[in-house]
Parts: C-alpha cells; sequence; structure tokens
C-alpha cells in the first residue's frame, strides 16, 4: 500500500518537470456551431509541432500549456470542418472554437472517432459510437436502439435474440456498468429486453470500454457503457419526432438564456396496447412503456455551468385484474461545472438512481404483490488537471449509498420478514494521460475502491452453505469492509504512419451482483450487495492490440487479443427460486471464472459506403464448487464466433440504403442426455452443465430511408425495415416433449420469434 | 410466468413459431433410477428400480429384478421386499404412520444405495376449488387445492393431478413460505402449452404432506420444466435424497385424493 502510494507520488512529479519552463496556458471549451452542444474527444494540437496534443473532456473543456510564443491551434473532429486558430501566447488566453457539422454533405460516419484516434490514442477495447450514424441501421419494428447497435460490435454478444442483454468479454450481463448522465441504470431495456431504455433522440454520444477503463470508472467487471444526453439547442428552438409501428416519439429543444443555456425534453411512448384494446379479446390487456428524458443547463458565468438531467421510464404489464406489473428506473443528475483554474477543471455531481420492480397476482380474492427495488444516492468528485502539454490527469473520488431491497412479498397472510439492505461503495482515483513523445502515449492510473457493509439487518453467514453465525448489525453501524487496489494501464506505441500496436491490463472489482433465473434479463432480476458472505468479484485483463489504416484512414482495421480471469463469480445452487428463498445467501456457490479470445473490426469510415466488418473468436468457462462436480465448464454466454456485417450506402443525397448480418454461434446450454420413468411421469437426466449448443444464429436485416426535399426549416424523412430478411428462424428456446405420436420418442422443440417483422418509421424535424 | 410472456409476445404480433429440431445428443451415463413411496394409506407399498436410457433410445426403459430392498423405521422395524417382476418390489405387512422416519435400502448391480424421509403428519384436504377466468376471450379453469395449513411453519404439499383417469406429467408444489397458517389460495401452476382444461373434465387431484428434501426434489424438477422462454433455471438431475448418485426419490408421505368437475 505505502509503496504504491510512493511510486504515485514518484510518476507526479516525474509529470511536474515540465512546469518550471517559463509558460503559457491557453484554455476553453470547443461546441458544435449549429447547436451549441459541447463536444468531447475533440482533438487540439499545434500545427507543426506534432508531439503536442490534447483532447478535450467530457464537456468540451481542453487546456494546453506552451512556452510563450506564436502559434495555430487546429481543431479536430471527425465530422466536423477542421477549425485552425492563430494565437499569440503571451499570458494565459481563453479561446473558444465552434466546429462546423458536415453532416450535411450527406455522408454517414460510423464512429465519431478523429481519423487516426485508433493509431494515436491509449485508450484500448473502446469504440464510441455515433448516435445519427447508429440511427442507420436497420432494427427490429424500426426502433433506433443503442444497444442493439453495441451489440454489433466486436466482443460485444447479444445474450439472445431481441435481447438487450449484452455480455462483454465473457462477462455476464450484470457486469456491465450503464450510466446514463452518470447515474447507474439497473435495467437498461424496456417490455423484457426487447427495447433499451435508451431513447436515441434524446442522446448524444455513447462510449463502451470493454474492460480497460481509465480509473475514473469503476464497479463493475466487463465493460462501461457510457451514454450521454442531448443538453439542447443553445440558439434557437427545435422540434423533432417520429411516428413508428410501436412508439411514437417527440423531443423539443431550445434556448434558456440564448447562447448560454438550453434544454432538452424528449418522451416516447409505445401503443401496441391501444391498437390491441380496440379487438374485444384484447381489451384485458395492459402492456406498454414510455419513458421521458430531460435536460437543462444553466450558465451561472463564464466559468461555472449547472447541468440538470433526468430519466424516467415505466413499463406496465397486466392481464385483466389476475395478474399486474410495473417496472422502471428514474434517474436523475445535478451536476456542477467549474473552471477554477486555467488548468484545473472541476465537475461535481450529485446522482439519483432508483430502480424499482412491482407484480401482483389475484387468486381467489386474496392479493400477493412482490415488490424489489434498489436506490442510489452518488456524489462524485472529478477533477481534470491539465498539467501540462503531455499530461492530462483525472483525479477525483466517489461515494454510493445502496439501499437494496430484495423480493419482498406482501399481501393478504402474508408476514413479511425480509428488510433493505445497505452499503457504501467508494472510491477514490487518480489517472494520468501521457504522451511520452509523438509515437508514445500511455494512461495509467490506480483506483482504490472500499465497500462498507451497513446496519439496518441481520447478516446470516454460511459455511458450506450451513448457516455459522447471525449478526445483527445496527441501523447506522458500519460492518464489514473489503477494500480493492485496481491498478489501470494502457499504451500505445506508434510503429508508423499508419499503425501502432497497443498494450494494457486492468482490475476491476463488483460489489453488486446481480440474481438471476433467466438468461436474457428480466424485471424481476435482483439485485445484493457484499455480504459477509458475499466478497467484491475481481477480474483481471491483459489484452494486446494492433491498429492498422489504409487509403489516407478512409479503412481502419484494429484488433485485440485479451485474457481475463474472474475471482469470486457467484451461482446458486440447483432447484433455488431466487424469489421465494427466505435467505438467498444460504443458496450461493463461489468460484471462478476465465474468458479470453480474438476481436478483429475493419471499419469503412467514409465515402458512399460505409460500414464495418467485426469478428469475434472467444471462449468464456466458470469453474464453481458445487456445479458441475466442480470441474470448468462453458459459461451460458460462451459463443465461439461471433460475426458482424453492416454497411450503409448512400445511394443518391435523398436515399439511403443499409444492411446488417450477423452470425453467432448459440448459447452453450444444459439439453438432457437420457431419460426415467419416475411415478408414471417421464423424467430427463442431463450430464455436463452447458455441454451443449443451441444452433446458431443468423439473420440479415436491411433498411432503406428517403428524406423529403426539406421546406425551409422542415425536414422529413421515411425508413422502412425488415428485420430478418429472409426469415430463418433462429432459436429462441428449445424445450423437450414426448412426441404425440409415439411417446416414447422424445422430440426437441424450437421457439422462434421475429421472423420477416416489417417496419415503417417517420420522422421530422422543424 | 412463461405463459403470460409468450402470450403476450403473441398477442403483441411478434411472430413466435415452434417447430421440432433435430438436436446432437451427448453421450448418457446410464444410472440407477430408484422410486420408493410409503403412504399413510393401506399397503402394500412399492419399489420400482430401472436404468435411465439415452434420449434417443425409443425403447422402454430396462428394470432391475435381482435387488434386495429393504424398508426400516426409526423404531427399528425392518422388512424386506418381495419382487413381482418388471423392476418393482413390494411390501407385505408394513404400515406407513405419520411421524415416522423410513430408511430405505437397496442393494443393486453390486452397490448400495440408500435413502431416508419422515412422513408429515396429514394436513386436511377439504376440496379443490375451481376458479375461472375470462382472459382475452378465452375462457381459463385454474385448480385451488384448499386446506388449512397448520401454524407450525415447514409444510410442504406435492399434488398430482389426473384429468379424465389421465395422470398429468407436471409437478406442482406448494409451501407455506410466504403463507403461513392460513387456508391456501395458491394455484396449481399448470402449463397450459400440454393441457387446458374443459368443461365436464373429470379431475383428480392428490394431496401429498411431503418432507423438505423431498419438496426441494420435486421443485427442482418443477423448475426446470418452467425454463421455456422468458429464462428458467439451468436444468440438471435433482438433488434426491438417495446416496451414492442414483436418480429417482424415496418418499414418506400421507395422501388424501379429491374428485370436481370443471364448470
Amino acid at each position: 500500500m505505502h509503496k504504491k502510494i510512493a511510486l504515485i507520488n514518484l510518476l507526479l512529479l516525474l509529470s511536474t518537470k515540465l512546469l518550471f519552463a517559463q509558460s503559457y496556458t491557453v484554455s476553453g471549451t470547443v461546441k458544435q456551431k449549429s447547436s451549441g452542444e459541447t463536444l468531447m474527444g475533440v482533438t487540439v494540437s499545434i500545427v507543426g509541432k506534432s508531439s503536442v496534443g490534447i483532447v478535450t473532456n467530457e464537456y468540451g473543456f481542453y487546456s494546453l500549456s506552451l512556452p510563450k510564443g506564436d502559434y495555430t491551434l487546429r481543431f479536430s473532429y471527425v465530422g466536423y470542418k477542421q477549425e485552425l486558430v492563430r494565437l499569440n501566447l503571451d499570458d494565459n488566453k481563453v479561446v473558444n472554437a465552434n466546429m462546423i457539422d458536415e453532416t450535411s454533405l450527406k455522408e454517414v460516419v460510423v464512429s465519431s472517432k478523429k481519423d487516426n484516434d485508433n493509431l494515436t490514442k491509449a485508450t484500448m477495447g473502446t469504440e464510441v459510437l455515433d448516435i445519427k450514424a447508429a440511427s442507420k441501421i436497420p432494427v427490429v419494428f424500426g426502433e433506433k436502439d443503442l444497444v442493439k447497435t453495441i451489440q454489433l460490435m466486436p466482443g460485444v454478444k447479444s445474450s439472445g435474440e431481441g435481447s438487450n442483454g449484452f455480455s462483454v468479454r465473457g462477462g455476464a450481463t450484470d457486469q456491465n456498468l450503464i450510466l446514463l448522465d452518470e447515474a447507474p441504470v439497473y435495467n437498461a431495456s424496456h417490455l423484457l429486453g426487447i427495447f433499451s431504455t435508451f431513447n436515441s433522440d434524446a442522446l448524444k454520444d455513447a462510449t463502451i470500454i470493454k474492460g480497460n477503463s481509465p480509473s475514473q470508472y469503476g464497479g463493475r467487471l466487463s465493460s462501461v457503457l457510457d451514454v450521454k444526453m442531448k443538453e439542447g439547442n443553445n440558439k434557437e428552438y427545435h422540434v423533432s419526432g417520429g411516428l413508428g409501428l410501436i412508439s411514437s416519439r417527440v423531443t423539443i429543444e431550445g434556448p434558456i438564456q440564448k447562447e448560454k443555456s438550453s434544454f432538452m425534453i424528449s418522451g416516447r411512448r409505445t401503443y401496441a396496447d391501444l391498437i390491441a384494446s380496440l379487438s374485444s379479446d384484447f381489451k384485458d390487456i395492459k402492456l406498454y412503456f414510455y419513458d421521458l428524458n430531460a435536460k437543462a443547463n444553466l450558465a451561472i458565468n463564464s466559468k461555472n455551468k449547472l447541468y440538470f438531467s433526468g430519466y424516467f421510464g415505466k413499463d406496465v404489464l397486466g392481464v385483466s385484474k389476475t395478474f399486474g406489473s410495473n417496472w422502471g428506473n428514474v434517474t436523475g443528475t445535478l451536476r456542477w461545472n467549474s473552471v477554477v483554474s486555467s488548468k484545473l477543471f472541476s465537475n461535481t455531481s450529485f446522482i439519483y438512481s432508483n430502480y424499482d420492480f412491482n407484480v401482483n397476482f389475484t387468486t381467489d380474492g386474496s392479493v400477493i404483490n412482490t415488490n424489489s427495488n434498489i436506490k442510489d444516492l452518488n456524489l462524485k468528485q472529478d477533477f481534470t488537471y491539465f498539467l501540462n502539454s503531455n499530461n492530462t490527469m483525472r483525479i477525483g473520488f466517489n461515494i454510493i449509498h445502496h439501499t437494496i431491497t430484495p423480493s419482498t412479498t406482501t399481501g393478504t397472510g402474508i408476514v413479511n420478514t425480509k428488510k433493505s439492505r445497505k452499503g457504501l461503495e467508494n472510491a477514490i482515483y487518480v489517472n494520468n494521460s501521457y504522451k511520452a513523445y509523438d509515437k508514445l502515449s500511455i494512461d495509467y492510473g490506480l483506483r482504490f475502491s472500499f465497500y462498507n457493509v451497513l446496519g439496518g439487518d441481520v447478516y446470516n453467514v454460511y459455511q458450506n452453505n450451513q448457516l455459522v453465525q447471525s449478526i445483527k448489525l445496527d441501523e447506522g453501524k458500519f460492518g464489514k469492509t473489503y477494500y480493492n487496489l485496481e491498478p489501470r494501464l494502457s499504451m500505445n506505441y506508434r510503429l508508423s504512419n499508419n499503425s501502432s500496436i497497443k498494450a494494457g491490463y486492468a482490475r476491476n472489482t463488483q460489489s453488486l451482483h446481480l440474481m438471476s433465473n433467466s438468461t436474457g434479463g428480466s424485471p424481476t432480476d435482483q439485485w445484493i450487495g457484499n455480504s459477509y458472505n458475499i466478497k467484491p468479484e475481481v477480474a483481471d485483463q491483459v489484452s494486446i492490440g494492433y491498429s492498422r489504416n489504409f487509403k489516407d484512414n478512409v479503412f481502419e482495421l484494429n484488433s485485440e487479443v485479451y485474457y481475463k480471469a474472474m475471482q469470486n463469480q457467484i451461482d446458486y445452487r440447483d432447484g433455488t427460486d431466487i424469489n421465494t428463498t427466505p435467505d438467498i445467501e444460504s443458496e450461493l456457490l463461489y468460484g471462478k471464472g476465465r474468458a479470453y479470445g480474438v476481436e478483429v473490426i475493419f471499419k469503412k469510415k467514409t465515402g458512399k459506403l460505409t460500414g464495418w466488418i467485426g469478428y469475434t473468436l472467444s471462449k468464456t468457462e466458470r469453474q464453481i464448487n458445487g456445479i458441475n462436480d466442480g470441474k470448468w465448464y462453458n459459461a451460458k454466454q460462451d459463443r465461439t464466433h461471433d460475426l458482424s456485417v453492416v454497411g450503409i450506402y448512400s445511394l443518391t443525397s435523398r436515399w439511403t440504403l443499409s444492411g446488417a448480418f450477423v452470425y453467432t454461434t448459440g448459447n452453450a446450454v444444459t439439453f438432457p442426455t437420457g431419460k426415467y420413468t419416475l411415478n408414471n411421469m417421464t423424467l430427463y437426466q442431463y450430464g455436463n452443465r452447458n455441454a451443449n449448443r443451441m444452433p446458431a444464429t443468423h439473420r440479415l436485416d436491411i433498411s432503406a430511408t428517403y428524406e423529403k426535399p426539406s421546406k425551409k426549416r422542415f425536414q422529413s424523412s421515411w425508413t422502412i425495415g425488415l428485420y430478418n430478411a429472409y426469415g430463418r428462424s433462429n432459436p429462441y428456446s428449445v424445450t423437450f416433449r414426448e412426441s404425440k405420436s409415439d411417446p416414447n420418442k422424445i422430440e426437441a422443440v424450437q421457439t422462434s420469434l421475429f421472423q420477416w417483422v416489417p417496419s415503417v418509421t417517420y420522422n421530422f424535424k422543424f | 410466468m412463461r405463459n403470460i410472456i409468450v402470450a403476450i409476445l403473441v398477442i403483441v404480433g411478434f411472430a413466435s413459431c415452434e417447430k421440432v429440431v433435430e438436436i446432437k445428443y451427448k453421450d448418457n451415463q446410464s444410472k440407477v433410477v430408484i422410486e420408493g413411496n410409503v403412504t399413510n394409506a393401506t399397503g402394500p407399498y412399492y419399489v420400482k428400480i430401472s436404468k435411465s436410457i439415452s434420449l434417443s433410445n425409443t425403447g422402454f426403459v430396462t428394470t432391475i429384478d435381482n435387488a434386495d430392498v429393504t424398508i426400516s423405521d426409526d423404531l427399528g422395524n425392518t422388512e424386506t421386499l418381495t419382487t413381482i417382476g418388471g423392476g418393482v418390489y413390494k411390501t407385505s405387512t408394513l404400515q406407513g404412520i405419520p411421524g415416522r422416519t423410513y430408511i430405505l435400502n437397496v442393494q443393486a448391480d453390486n452397490q448400495t444405495y440408500t435413502a431416508t424421509s419422515t412422513m408429515p403428519e396429514p394436513v386436511t384436504f377439504d376440496s379443490v376449488k375451481v376458479e375461472k377466468l375470462v382472459m382475452s376471450g378465452e375462457t381459463e379453469y385454474n385448480l385451488i387445492p384448499i386446506y388449512t395449513d397448520p401454524a407450525e411453519k415447514g409444510n410442504y404439499y406435492r399434488f398430482e393431478l389426473s384429468v379424465n383417469d389421465k395422470i398429468i406429467n407436471q409437478q406442482f408444489i406448494l409451501n407455506d413460505e410466504l403463507k403461513n397458517g392460513v387456508v391456501n389460495t395458491f394455484r396449481l401452476e399448470i402449463n397450459n402449452d400440454d393441457l387446458k382444461l374443459k368443461v365436464d373434465d373429470k379431475i383428480n387431484v392428490v394431496m401429498q404432506c411431503i418432507d423438505a428434501k423431498v419438496a426441494s426434489y420435486y421443485t427442482m424438477l418443477a423448475l426446470i420444466a418452467d425454463s421455456g422462454p422468458g429464462g428458467g433455471i439451468t436444468p440438471n438431475n435433482p438433488q434426491t435424497n438417495i446416496s451414492n448418485g442414483a436418480l429417482g426419490v424415496f418418499s414418506a408421505h400421507t395422501v388424501q385424493k379429491r374428485e370436481t368437475n370443471a364448470q
């Protein structure tokens, strides 16, 4: 511990050596000219000095320290016209840039990264998604869906047909940190996983980091999906929206104080139930979801800005009076951006996040309600310190207070004995992006995370699933604390003008764990925090990558090899019903996991035809004492091959065609191997766990978009699409039954969803 | 839950279709299967011993007729069962009594298998209530077994359902985990893909009071059967009370039978 602190100090000292030169600082904010939205990831460099370069942070802020002199600043960002600004640096100066969006060129850019960022940045396993480009990719029912697009990236696998659950590099679906304006989203799907909670109209950008995140991120083993909402146009009012087969959307944005502050509000609701209710047969079915995104920002002065963003979403599902359920996420983020000095940028966030699930059954006049809930209060303080032109540091801390209520049931004649549990998830971190010289950049950091079990409940301690001790922890008392040090490192060495190699190592830990009886991601899934039995999950990942660009960065090839070792993985004993068992902890089993693979993505970034081919070859296994005789077995998300091909073609200035093809090996599953008879019923015998495979899934989706000639401000477009164009019946589930014609014969029955699903969507903006 | 989800997917027009597929099964390791029941009804009681066969085998299961089978109780009484062929062994004098613990001992294929089960005190099975529901234009009949759960916690019930004298291959297990000491209101969760009750169906329900281990065995079977669309547990051979890796279960339970008609 002390050694590590000493090491950090040393690193800090080394990087401050440049401070002693006579230098001034130029800083500022980079925005999009037409809307005033801040731009993250814009490269700010000096013409003629290739060793100097910095990128804007999440809030569009940058700062560069340089010796006194005359310079030309260059702002570059893909999809935008490059900006050059002359600068006479004889004092600390502020230079704000407004960049012109080039999407009017009608060319779709599939990645919002700078032309050759993949060669220059130290980040590994990272994909930044352009929401606008993602909207051209065909999806089921024509509902633009961020998560579905992310599932087309190598290393990211959908957990099943139509599912919004995803697995990154062999991780489980609960090992992804999904952030919406910094607030964790605990259930990122609507309608049993078919749609994502993210309304694309309200989003600005999204980044997925596959395990090698910088140290300001933490809390999940496998990935970070960082989604940011639009801030709203601060120059003029706009209304945009769309009508689809399943849902309609509307977004309003505009200035609060012109050029200074703005708001955005976006809503969406499905209406399948409204159509269904026209038929008397379906009158008693309730099935819909809606969500609302809102964001506002307020410039207090040139140095301080407040942001408020909120999300509210709800699913409702019910059948007459017998069954009803609803669930949803609520998040709220209040942020304060402050330019403390020309080199120091501060962001303070207060975040509220809540996920709630309710279900009720009525039988024979008696009602049963089941509720589970997770509620977070979260404080984040983050400093970006632009030490000099070679070093950008991030320093900060994060405290999250969790209140987790497991499935509790109430109703006629039911005595509820389960209580909410509380925990404190804390982290302190430091990270530095260091550009050693023009060929080598290194990102290194350390995250110190610790979790306190908080009082208010009785904690049972089990050994081999036998109760050995009960600890009554009073309200307000601190219980067991777990400490973890998480080093993070990634580096990039530029081999030549068009190629580079990368290497990275990261340790991640996770203190919240999802208990799920389902493979996809179900509203009934429940979270559980660390306890006296449950230790933080730990993952160590090493990866090596090679990138090469061709034809003046028109083509980009990125490949990575990774190996990930996971400890303290959790599963539960056979036959456990997580919803009714009195103490789920008595049923838990612990073990380890490993995952390794190769990912390749080849992109064409500009031109009439854009798109990518992504391929992953991978393996992921678990070893848990008490399962499969303690031997290694395939995790259910283990898929050998995963291929996706995405193409977007601008036929004319009005017509865009797009297609997406996917092929994946089936999930690892356990099928019966034998049968026997018991009490006159036929039962199945099972062999090794997950030794079988579901049939492979493959599918082609296509769509065409026509943009009508705009009348003054009014723009509109039609998109028609066909999901699963060649009607492949992909396996959703496989079950077994006795053949009707010959009861001695067992047949396997495959259920498929979604064959030839057409869609029409109309979008408008004015 | 599963049925509701699938029904709703279909209603919303998410084309869902089923087809029979060919699957390449892994090799099966044949295991001894023991089915033993002792009840509070008048004997004889039977123990069946067979061996599991591979899934693709369309023949009948093989039986073991040369095993040594004994049942003893916690008072030290022991009876050796006699074979009557077809893998079936039967008692001649044993009378099951609630509250007693029974021990099954089987010697077959040079292996010894033992199991212990305690017969709970009987809980009176009053009747079967038929609940009629009209959902989305379809009439559905649900069955609710009516009984009053005793005040003391830890009661488990298993139900065998026969419709028109045909036994239904589904597991129905209830317990008092959520509602203790009150009249039961839980339904038997019938998988209506396989069984749709109609008016005038002759419905027979046998209620068994079973011990915790037997309940967990049957609960696992029920969970596996429910692991279709919408998720489910990873199937496995249920944890049984029989030692030495045998399949099957040994259950000492009480029995009561009630009959009704769907109206």
